[in-house]
């Protein structure tokens, strides 16, 4: 692992009690640094995260809300990364939750030592990476526009966006099919058919 | 109704008079008993309210009440379009009213209901509820307030009853009933009954043809393959697997059900053969319903769709059943052997195919006199399916037989003989087969292939026109990849996997422009004496399409072979084409034949056999109405045998005990079709057995009335806090510690979290949000996301826009990842995490998400009842939310008024999440949209101005018209 020397900008500090904790075997993507830090692990520049195993959690219980509680108020992101360690974890996850919550900070649950590391390893990653991945800017492609509408419909699949497709033509013939037309188009079953037409015919408001 | 209907029911009504749950065989007419339980029903007793059934459950119904008292009034139907004090006469007017269970499950809540004028529900399709569904929600809602209410509850679907452990007790309890009535086919008074004086049935073997054969015996051996790779996965019962389960639907249930837990951890392969399986199956069973142009064409777009994920389409006998696929529709002969080009194809051919098809070609090639340089041409095959024939025939028999019986009566003037003439009833599964059956015998057989064929190929060279015209034009590396009309990829990748060579393309290409050509023109005779004049310029001409027009002459010329089947080329008499000499493939010969012979038999015979048919009618298994009772048929053709539809021949019989009637089964003879009607009877039957192990083994426990006390009854809270009503009056009686309330958005009573919350003790609000779904306090706002919803709005971007605005409005905003309590507790397996950091990937999209909101806050819950618990927890020191408020919070002031809390069900919903996908339209113009115009169908014929208005901006408007009115492009 890297020493302490180098450009911690764009490292990711670990605080010294993580000394020995396996996860860090994991972040392999980003480099990182023992550091003295309030946090477990500091990701950015109002970014840190806690590491919590709810096994440890079942022996001390209080351990999170006092971590919690040293944080103070000088992080705009607080994670409780936590790892799912134990076979029964409704009860201490609920607690977990509670803790978090209610002390400001954001749970974030992972189920292997790399998956932790790799939610670090994320954060870190894209610090300052736009929303866009998630703002549902998808492929824009013809196919992959239809397929994302006609989907819409219950139970249209991939495949008879495939055969709407080739058979009407176009977007607005499908819309405009008949019961009989859809019904005619093969893979199309009943119930897909009055789907589809009532997608297409009921009025966006029905009239109370 | 039957005597054994009438047993049912004496034994439902007696036996306990709180009601009971009746599972019956499929086909035993539920209708019949419900409807009978509305007329026996009146209005002293109370309301009685029937729990929305099917549309066609609901159909049948209403149709049996007209039938026994055609003055009565028909039942009322309380739905959300209904005001509230109107639904409120209706739960007060002691009548039978038919109600979807949200909305009595939100006005019980909001003790809108006169819950002691309500005499009892009936609930139609038990097999569908569980435990936590808004039913049982329902009746322990109502059971706490009116012991006295019934419950009766159906179901018509034995084996779904046995899903799972322990079903129908589990069902029985959740619903308070005590008494369960099990009526199998094999009771023995309903076998008596029914084979009293049981119908004609001739069973009729239709052999498949020897390419279906091949077919279906290839996707056997696929399915085998990819179950026998399942088995290899270690996690699945092997049990299960067998191929007789491998044909239901069924099949993906255990599947899934052995999967579910684990389905997070598996892997890519094993999720791909589960659907594979199932992509199976579907063609199994299209192999004998569809022609064989249909088929093609649904094996073409699965190729289109599912190329680069399936595993199956690469096994080695995947290659067959798409070869033989094609040798049904059409095949290829080369005109000349020594082209460079058919060698090179000749030898990948070799190594694809290790069969002695090959030779069969290569003869019918050399054979063919032409000296044309061109390589291939296509022939038309069009294998019809068997049974068309066979119906035929059935129907000129009955025909004859009737022309018989009437003569007979006629001579002997026998006085009250009946004369058979009813309708015959041709039972097919779906309403297409309908259609083109019905085509086959008005116009022929014949023609209907024919016109397949050329949509078929139509719909293949359409696009390429498209594409020639639009060749000029520079492209749009923006653009949607549509101006150009070809998906590079697919069609690449089809061409590869297919194994269609250029040529064959090519050919298929040149047929698909002729017929287009030909559909032009139709009547122009001197089409063929043009073709054949041009001859000449066919010489060295590359195999290219590229313009249109030339090309399709080019072709014309080459293709001499196609030219004598197409049908608009009828008059160019076969014999005469000298290109096409005599040494055809024996196939291509009887094909030409039967062309001929239909050619001059089109115009006379036809229209003569015709006349003579018996009135007919075709009905489609999959619509279920009452088409016996109504219709009353005859004869009964059943062209693809049903168990279901078995039964109610039966139960149609055994309740006209003086008519004829002749039914007639088609089966293809070892055929999967006959497998899969045999196993579905061994089926219902073992699934009655085991209802009858359970039921002796059943526990129930009652209270000291003898009452069911239903599920848990330890977790069942006090009734006095669990009435609505009463926490409502201000004088309740130890209300110190005030029940918790959550405000629930009327949207989430599909899920079942409403209704643990309720079993908690929680009072729980339904209201119309347009922000969050749960609103556990002033602070905190909840936005539920099962792990499937996650994925999918985290894609479409929902998520984000939801966080965005709870973001906006709350201070403490919630997401909460619920998992399903039989599912895995975790995302994906460790193998899955993989090693960088990709976009795609749910850690990476999360770790965005809170990066964009670090005030949100996650909940992750393993189960709805852990979700409970921790509601419970987050609520413990803080305020109640306020119901007026939360309503009010993110909706647009324009539209201000919330009036009625069935906001979510006066939408179309699925229209405007269509329409919110189209491209051009945000989240700021669909609503405009919505006012402007009607519907979807609509909007599709709006004019690009028009559009504009509603959009406003020319640009939004342009982008939304060219993407619904873009080309599709080509399969091939």
């Amino acid at each position: 692992s890297s020493s302490y020397g180098g450009p911690s900008r764009n490292a990711i500090l670990v605080s010294h009690r993580q000394k020995g904790n396996p996860l860090l075997k994991h972040i392999r993507n980003v480099r990182w640094a023992f550091a003295d830090i309030v946090c477990d692990y500091l990701l950015g520049q109002g970014t840190c995260a806690l590491y919590l195993s709810l096994r440890y959690h079942l022996l001390h219980p209080d351990y999170l809300y006092y971590r919690i509680r040293e944080l103070q108020k000088n992080f705009k992101l607080r994670v409780v990364l936590c790892h799912v360690d134990v076979e029964d974890v409704v009860k201490p996850l609920l607690e977990v939750t509670k803790t978090s919550l209610l002390h400001d900070c954001t749970l974030l649950c992972a189920w292997s030592l790399e998956e932790c590391g790799r939610y670090l390893e994320t954060i870190k990653v894209y610090e300052n990476k736009p929303a866009d991945i998630i703002q549902g800017q998808m492929d824009t492609d013809y196919l992959s526009r239809l397929s994302h509408a006609l989907t819409t419909v219950r139970h249209v699949n991939k495949t008879d966006v495939v055969t709407l497709g080739s058979t009407f033509g176009s977007l607005s013939h499908v819309m405009d099919a008949s019961m009989e037309d859809l019904a005619r188009c093969p893979g199309i079953g009943e119930r897909k058919v009055k789907r589809l037409y009532d997608t297409f015919h009921e009025p966006f408001k029905r009239v109370v | 109704m039957l005597q054994f209907h009438e047993q049912i029911i004496t034994d439902l009504l007696e036996e306990d008079s709180n009601g009971g749950l009746v599972i019956i065989s499929s086909g035993l007419s539920l209708a019949s008993l419900i409807s009978s339980l509305l007329l026996l029903h009146s209005p002293s007793q109370g309301t009685l309210l029937l729990l929305s059934p099917s549309p066609t459950l609901k159909s049948h119904i209403l149709h049996l009440l007209h039938q026994s008292d055609p003055s009565s009034p028909t039942p009322a139907e309380i739905t959300a379009d209904l005001p509230a004090p109107s639904r409120h006469s209706l739960y007060c007017s002691g009548e039978a009213v038919f109600i979807t269970p949200r909305i009595l499950i939100v006005d019980l809540l909001m003790s809108r209901v006169p819950t002691s004028n309500v005499a009892g529900i009936i609930i139609p399709h038990a097999h569908s509820l569980t435990e936590t569904s808004t039913e049982a929600f329902i009746v322990r809602v109502l059971k706490s307030v009116n012991k006295n209410a019934y419950v009766r509850a159906f179901s018509d679907k034995p084996h779904s009853m046995i899903s799972g452990f322990a079903k129908a007790e589990r069902i029985m309890k959740s619903l308070f009933i005590k008494k369960l009535h099990l009526w199998p086919r094999f009771q023995v008074f309903v076998s008596q009954e029914l084979e009293k004086d049981p119908s004609v049935v001739v069973d009729i073997r239709v052999p498949l043809t020897k390419h279906m054969a091949g077919i279906q015996k290839a996707i056997i051996e696929v399915m085998d393959a990819c179950l026998k790779e399942m088995r290899k996965t270690n996690k699945v019962d092997v049990e299960d697997l067998t191929l007789e389960n491998g044909l239901f639907k069924s099949f993906d249930e255990i599947v899934r059900r052995q999967l579910d837990p684990i389905w997070h951890t598996l892997g890519k392969k094993t999720k791909q053969l589960v659907s594979d399986l199932k992509t199976l199956r579907k063609l199994l069973d299209y192999l004998v319903r569809y022609d064989a142009v249909s088929f093609l064409k649904y094996l073409d777009t699965l190729r289109v769709s599912e190329s680069f994920r399936s595993v199956w389409i690469f096994a080695e006998s995947s290659y067959k059943i798409f070869e033989l696929a094609k040798k049904r529709a059409y095949r290829f002969v080369r005109s000349n052997g020594a082209n460079v080009n058919s060698n090179s194809k000749r030898t990948t051919k070799k190594r694809r195919k290790p069969d002695g098809e090959e030779n069969h070609f290569e003869s019918a090639a050399v054979g063919s006199s032409s000296t044309n340089s061109s390589s291939i041409v296509l022939e038309e095959v069009l294998e019809e399916a068997p049974k068309w024939k066979v119906l035929f025939e059935i129907l000129l028999e009955t025909n004859e037989e009737r022309k018989k019986a009437s003569l007979s009566v006629e001579e002997h003037l026998l006085v009250g003989t009946e004369l058979d003439d009813g309708i015959v009833l041709v039972a097919c599964k779906d309403e297409r087969s309908c259609m083109q059956l019905e085509d086959c015998i008005t116009k022929s057989s014949q023609k209907v292939m024919r016109e397949e064929w050329e949509k078929y190929l139509l719909s293949k060279v359409e696009l390429r026109e498209a594409q020639a015209r639009n060749k000029k034009k520079p492209k749009d590396p923006k653009g949607f990849g549509i101006l150009d009309g070809v998906v590079p990829v697919t069609s690449a990748q089809s061409a590869e996997v297919s194994g269609i060579s250029k040529q064959e393309h090519e050919a298929l290409l040149a047929a698909a422009s002729e017929i287009r050509k030909m559909a032009k023109n139709e009547n122009t005779e001197d089409n063929a004496e043009d073709i054949a004049v041009t001859e000449g310029n066919a010489k060295g001409r590359k195999l290219r399409t590229r313009k249109g027009r030339q090309n399709n002459k080019n072709n014309h010329n080459r293709t001499g072979t196609s030219k004598k089947n197409d049908y608009a080329s009828e008059h160019v008499s076969i014999e005469n084409d000298q290109t096409n000499g005599a040494d055809h493939g024996t196939a291509d010969r009887i094909c030409q034949r039967v062309l001929q012979e239909n050619d001059q038999m089109n115009d006379d015979t036809q229209s003569k056999v015709n006349k003579a048919l018996p009135p007919l009618h075709f009905y489609a298994l999959e619509s279920d109405q009452p088409v016996l009772d109504i219709m009353q048929p005859s004869v009964i053709i059943v062209y693809h045998p049903d168990m279901t539809f078995v039964r109610q021949i039966e139960v149609y019989k055994a309740s006209n005990p003086s008519k004829k009637l002749k039914v007639y089964f088609l089966f293809y003879e070892e055929s999967t079709e006959v497998q899969k009607f045999e196993a579905s009877i061994r089926r219902e039957n073992g699934a009655f057995e085991s209802l009858i192990r359970q039921k002796s083994l059943m526990m129930i426990p009652v209270d000291q009335d003898g009452r069911c006390v239903g599920l848990n009854p330890s977790l069942e809270p006090q009734p006095s806090s669990l009435q609505n009503s009463i926490t409502r009056k201000a004088g309740g009686r130890k209300d110190v510690d005030k029940q918790m309330q959550i405000i629930v958005d009327m949207r989430e009573f599909m899920s079942s979290l409403p209704n643990v919350l309720h079993q908690k003790g929680m009072r729980i609000i339904p209201v119309t949000l347009e922000v969050g779904d749960y609103i556990l306090s002033p602070l905190i706002c909840v936005e539920r996301k099962s792990i499937q919803d996650l994925f999918s709005s985290f894609t479409s971007g929902r998520l984000y826009h939801q966080v965005e605005t709870m973001v906006r409005y709350y201070r403490i905003p919630v997401l909460l990842i619920e998992f399903s309590q039989d599912k895995s507790f975790s995302f994906q397996s460790s193998s899955d995490i993989g090693d960088d950091v990709t976009p795609t990937n749910i850690i990476s999209k999360l770790s965005l998400l809170v990066l964009h909101f670090p005030r949100l806050r996650i909940i992750w819950s393993r189960s709805l009842h852990a979700t409970a618990e921790i509601f419970f927890s987050l609520k413990a020191n803080q305020d109640e939310p306020d119901e007026t408020k939360a309503m009010r919070i993110g909706v647009p002031s324009e539209d201000g008024f919330v009036e009625n809390d069935v906001r979510a069900e006066n939408y179309n919903t699925s229209a405007v999440e269509f329409l919110r996908r189209l491209p051009g339209v945000t989240d700021s113009n669909y609503r405009a949209i919505m006012d402007g115009c009607n519907s979807l169908a609509e909007l599709a014929l709006l004019p690009v101005d028009r559009l504009a208005e509603l959009m406003g901006g020319q640009k939004a408007a342009r982008t939304l018209r060219d993407f619904l009115d873009a080309k599709y492009p080509t399969l091939l």
